[in-house]
């Protein structure tokens, strides 16, 4: 056989080139993976999202239109690439407005909590 | 062979070209992910959200590692990067959420301060409202108590006027404008005597009684002559018989400070001095009850 006579640091990467494209054309659609980033979303959507991180929101569902635009080519990698993407993306709007909402609470108590300290400072003042 | 060392010698090259060159967003995502954990701000407030940071990476670590493949291994870094973003946003969120949670204690603080305070201020006005009511109430009876005294004061002193009238009406005295006058006429003199003769007692003891009840009064007696003998001698005699009257009434317990008494002569007859029963009349004391405010008899 040719390949016997082939220098073993040739052959390996040979082998591996192989299994790696091997592996690339065995890759099964990634139906769960697109599930999921769905799920994400449809949560993230339901969440402050919407408002306070709307572009985040909106690369969550563009990746995974995306992702079933590939899956349709039957670019499954690309595809699963894609749905796991905004999987994240979603989360991180979710995660973003969330923060976001915690922290404009906790600002518009600290101004509350001013008003209410001048307030009391001047009953106690007596007027 | 040929064809197939060319083909083993560019994979040979795309292994240790992709081995020795990182990819850039995998290195990007390892810089990120040491600026992580070491923050214990995330660490911390965020520690799942950076637990599944820390396994991406690994993943991405490994699998760049283990097959050199850059498109998965730059996706995997993407996924540790956004992990990494949802780790800081979680920490940022719980650092917001501890500072609410203590903001809102603080405010319920200071609303139970205020409510406290104002209950406090609406008590002391309400007891200070209360004490001047109070006040206002005494104030009303003392002054219903002053008026009542006034009446009573007032009743006592028409009581006394009326007394006061019944008993001039007793002396039969007459008003004037020195006072109330009354001529003892049953007070009654011999001719040059100053002596007063025996039955005068019982009408100067009614001027004595009236005295001693009215103990504010003040009172002149002026005594009188008829027209014999001279004026200075008369003088003096009518003095006698004044200073006689002011003897008896002193013994009768008037104090002598509330009696003046002086001698008048002949002057001021009230009857004629032609006829005897005429000279008696003019032989005679009168008294006068100086007016309660003080003003004194006009002088002669």
């Amino acid at each position: 056989m040719h390949l016997k006579k082939l220098p073993a640091f040739i052959g390996l990467p040979v082998f591996v080139l192989g299994v790696s494209l091997a592996g690339c054309s065995t890759v099964a659609p990634p139906k769960d993976s697109i599930a999921a980033a769905e799920l994400a979303i449809r949560g993230a959507t339901k969440s402050k999202a919407p408002e306070y991180s709307p572009l985040e929101l909106r690369m969550a569902t563009d990746k995974l239109d995306a992702a079933k635009r590939a899956m349709d080519k039957k670019e499954y990698t690309e595809a699963r690439r894609l749905a796991e993407e905004a999987l994240v993306d979603a989360q991180a709007a979710e995660a973003k407005a969330a923060s976001e909402d915690a922290s404009r609470a906790a600002s518009d108590l600290r101004q509350s909590l001013e008003t209410l300290r001048r307030e009391a400072q001047r009953a106690s003042q007596g007027n | 062979m040929n064809r197939l060392n060319v083909l083993g010698s560019a994979a040979l090259l795309t292994f240790i070209f992709g081995c020795a060159t990182v990819p850039s967003a995998l290195e990007q995502a390892r810089q990120n992910y040491q600026r992580m954990q070491a923050d214990p701000q995330i660490t911390d407030n965020a520690p799942v959200a950076a637990y599944e940071a820390s396994q991406t990476m690994k993943r991405a670590d490994q699998t760049w590692k283990e097959s050199g493949d850059e498109a998965e291994a730059t996706h995997l870094a993407y996924l540790t990067d956004k992990r990494i973003q949802i780790a800081r946003e979680n920490a940022r969120q719980k650092v917001a959420e501890t500072e609410a949670q203590k903001l809102k204690q603080e405010r319920e603080k200071i609303v139970l301060e205020t409510r406290t305070r104002e209950a406090e201020r609406a008590k002391q006005l309400a007891e200070s409202r209360a004490n001047e009511a109070q006040a206002a109430q005494r104030e009303a009876q003392a002054r219903a108590q002053e008026t009542q005294e006034a009446q009573k004061r007032a009743e006592a002193a028409s009581d006394r006027a009326r007394e006061l009238e019944k008993q001039f009406a007793e002396l039969k005295a007459k008003q004037t404008e020195r006072g109330f006058e009354l001529t003892l006429s049953d007070v009654l003199f011999d001719f040059d005597k100053a002596s007063l003769k025996p039955g005068s007692s019982r009408s100067l003891a009614n001027v004595a009684r009236f005295l001693t009840e009215n103990p504010d009064r003040m009172i002149t007696i002026e005594g009188y002559t008829d027209n014999r003998g001279s004026d200075a001698y008369n003088r003096d005699l009518s003095q006698k018989r004044a200073d006689a009257v002011r003897d008896f009434l002193v013994q009768n317990g008037i104090s002598a400070d509330r009696i003046s008494a002086r001698g008048l002569g002949e002057d001021y007859p009230v009857a004629s001095n032609d006829t005897e029963s005429g000279r008696q009349q003019n032989r005679r004391v009168q008294i006068i009850i100086m007016n309660d405010d003080g003003r004194r008899a006009r002088q002669y």
